[in-house]
């Protein structure tokens, strides 16, 4: 087995010069920012006064840094994916790549890996930050694997659409933008399209249950997230929303948890969308 | 080597190709001559796997396209006639990248890489940025590119295009090395001069059709009966020039000083007749030849007759 000759001229050629680099100190930067501003305004705010260690302070902190880091995800994969086939159409060295007995799923697998790679290294670059909020304690080792694992399968999702669409799209910029527009449906208008269903055609003004939820947010990354930060979620605080999302009214344990759904749900369209590209630019089907 | 029958390829209403069929053989050299437009390019893209046929028969090394397409590809070197290269890959790592994609053992690479660059006359750019190379090395880089694999075909789509005199040069003296290995090689060109000398077949393509096709020395057969013959004469050349309007296998004439390039349509034994007549006559002939008209002269003549487009030239 050798490696994909794709994976490794792009792993190469992307460390080169001043993007990548400055991508990572942008996002280290970013989620600096957040912490040190939810840390002045939690020091200002805590009930327990300046200087007392509050533990609800430091899951939250965890918590908030988990939520913008997926964000972040959402926003940056799209940039990193749009472009994997329109601009080797664009430089016009797509041809040269097609008219060898390289398969087209290689080709678009390798441009997948390589922007999960990009992530993952993101992500990575982002442990230390994340290991400052781990040591007021309070966070187990396997919450934190968890939630890597779950950016994986999300980032992956959304680095399918994105070269699904450089495939479709001559502009690379296309391609990112109906990334975000995916995004946006499989996030925003399913919890939208819940509201309307609940609240307007039922007339239903309590918790839906888990498994109504599931029918209308299996695809929103944030019902997942939901079951993802439970562990570190404590009542009453913002995230309590994404947990009540991975609940519903139920009282009792729930066994397949919104992760499971969302994820699998992820990883069914990803395999769907990297089949269809891979055939989308085989030039003699 | 390859095989076209029949090819056709429709773009909505527009034939692109039409009934397209030439063959070349092993260690051949086939220049694909037409105008811009003709569908060189469409039917090089076919035969390369890039592109669908409407219909026809494309074989190469014994392999049907449509009945194996991945064995087919491998048997096919392409080089486009517009493509890019990664701006910011190093020569070598250029080489080491398709050679990963045609599935050359890492093992292998440096070897064939180095091989290949010192083939296209660029061992001496091997650690330059490809993008800091000129258009005629970017050229040669691709066309090393497409001879890793060692194919049994090469495609090159106009290799001289858009080069300065210079570098044509270059691509030229590379390519007389590839016609020296042996290579099987169809070569397309809208500028005939570029593969007069370079080529053991031609086939001429206009609007999707082919319209002459054959070895360079059957081509030539076929307007042999179209000769120019150079009469030379000491004096009297007036008398030369009417006697020659006499004669009806004679079109046409241009006269200059001491000699007459007459334009001929016949047979061996027509000339030997003019021959005698003159002769007997008693027109002091110097010398009586035939001109050798040059590949280029050929196919412009058939071009012109043909009716086809003013852009080829
Ligand atoms: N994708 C396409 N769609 C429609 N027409 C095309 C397409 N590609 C080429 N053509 C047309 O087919 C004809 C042949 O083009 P081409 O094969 O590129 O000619 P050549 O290479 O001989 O200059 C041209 O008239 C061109 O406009
Ligand atoms: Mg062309």
């Amino acid at each position: 087995m050798q490696v994909n000759p794709v994976i490794e001229k792009e792993l190469k050629t992307k460390m080169r010069g001043w993007k990548a680099p400055a991508l990572i100190s942008i996002y280290l930067g970013f989620l600096l920012t957040v912490i040190v501003l939810y840390f002045l305004f939690n020091n200002q705010m805590s009930y327990y006064g300046q200087g007392v260690f509050n533990p609800r302070v430091a899951l939250n902190a965890y918590n908030t840094l988990a939520f913008f880091q997926l964000l972040l995800i959402l926003f940056i994969t799209p940039v990193l994916t749009g472009g994997s086939i329109s601009s080797e159409r664009e430089r016009q060295t797509l041809d040269l790549l097609l008219c060898t007995d390289f398969s087209t799923f290689k080709i678009i697998t390798g441009k997948i890996i390589v922007s999960i790679a990009h992530v993952m290294l993101l992500i990575t670059a982002s442990l230390p930050i994340l290991g400052l909020v781990f040591l007021y304690g309070g966070i187990d080792l396997f919450d934190i694997l968890l939630l890597f694992f779950f950016y994986i399968v999300v980032a992956i999702m959304v680095a399918s659409f994105g070269t699904f669409y450089s495939t479709v799209f001559k502009k690379t910029i296309i391609s990112i933008v109906a990334t975000y527009l995916t995004i946006f449906i499989f996030s925003a208008v399913t919890a939208v399209a819940l509201v309307v269903f609940y609240v307007l055609i039922l007339n239903d003004h309590g918790t839906p249950s888990y498994s109504e939820f599931a029918t209308f947010l299996f695809s929103n990354p944030f019902f997942g997230f939901g079951s993802i930060i439970e562990n570190t979620t404590t009542r009453h605080s913002f995230f309590d929303i994404f947990t009540t999302l991975a609940t519903g009214d139920s009282t009792e344990k729930i066994i397949i948890k919104s992760w499971m759904i969302n994820s699998a749900f992820n990883i069914a369209v990803s395999s769907l969308l990297i089949f269809i590209s891979a055939r989308r630019i085989k030039p003699v089907k | 080597m390859l095989v076209i029958k029949d090819l056709v390829k429709n773009y909505g209403k527009f034939k692109a190709v039409d009934n397209l069929s030439l063959n070349i053989g092993k260690g051949h050299i086939y220049g694909f001559v037409g105008a811009n437009g003709a569908g060189k390019t469409t039917t090089m893209r076919i035969v390369s796997g890039l592109l669908k046929a409407t219909s026809g028969y494309v074989e190469v090394a014994g392999i049907d396209i449509r009945k194996n397409p991945i064995l087919f590809k491998k048997k096919i070197g392409y080089m486009p006639d517009f493509f890019g290269v990664y701006d910011d890959l190093k020569v070598t790592e250029y080489m080491d990248f398709y050679s990963g994609i045609y599935g050359v053992a890492k093992s292998d690479r440096k070897a064939i890489c180095d091989q290949l660059l010192e083939l296209v006359n660029l061992t001496d750019k091997k650690d330059f940025y490809v993008d800091n190379l000129s258009r005629g090395m970017k050229q040669r880089l691709c066309l090393a590119r497409s001879l890793i694999h060692n194919p049994d075909l090469l495609i090159l789509d106009e290799p001289a295009s858009g080069l300065d005199p210079r570098a044509r040069i270059e691509m030229k003296e590379v390519l007389k090395g590839l016609r020296d290995m042996g290579k099987t090689i169809l070569i397309s060109s809208h500028i005939l001069p570029e593969l007069a000398e370079l080529c053991t077949s031609i086939g001429i393509i206009e609007h999707g059709k082919m319209v002459v096709s054959g070895t360079v020395a059957e081509i030539m057969a076929k307007v042999s009966s179209k000769k120019t013959l150079r009469i030379k004469v000491l004096e009297d050349i007036a008398v030369l020039e009417k006697f020659l309007k006499e004669q009806p296998s004679i079109n046409s004439m241009s006269v200059h000083n001491d000699y007459i390039d007459a334009e001929f349509t016949g047979e061996n034994k027509d000339m030997v007749e003019i021959l005698k007549g003159a002769i007997t006559k008693g027109i002091p002939i110097i010398s009586f030849n035939e001109v050798d008209r040059n590949l280029e002269s050929v196919f412009i003549n058939l071009i012109t007759e043909g009716g086809g487009d003013k852009n080829a030239s």
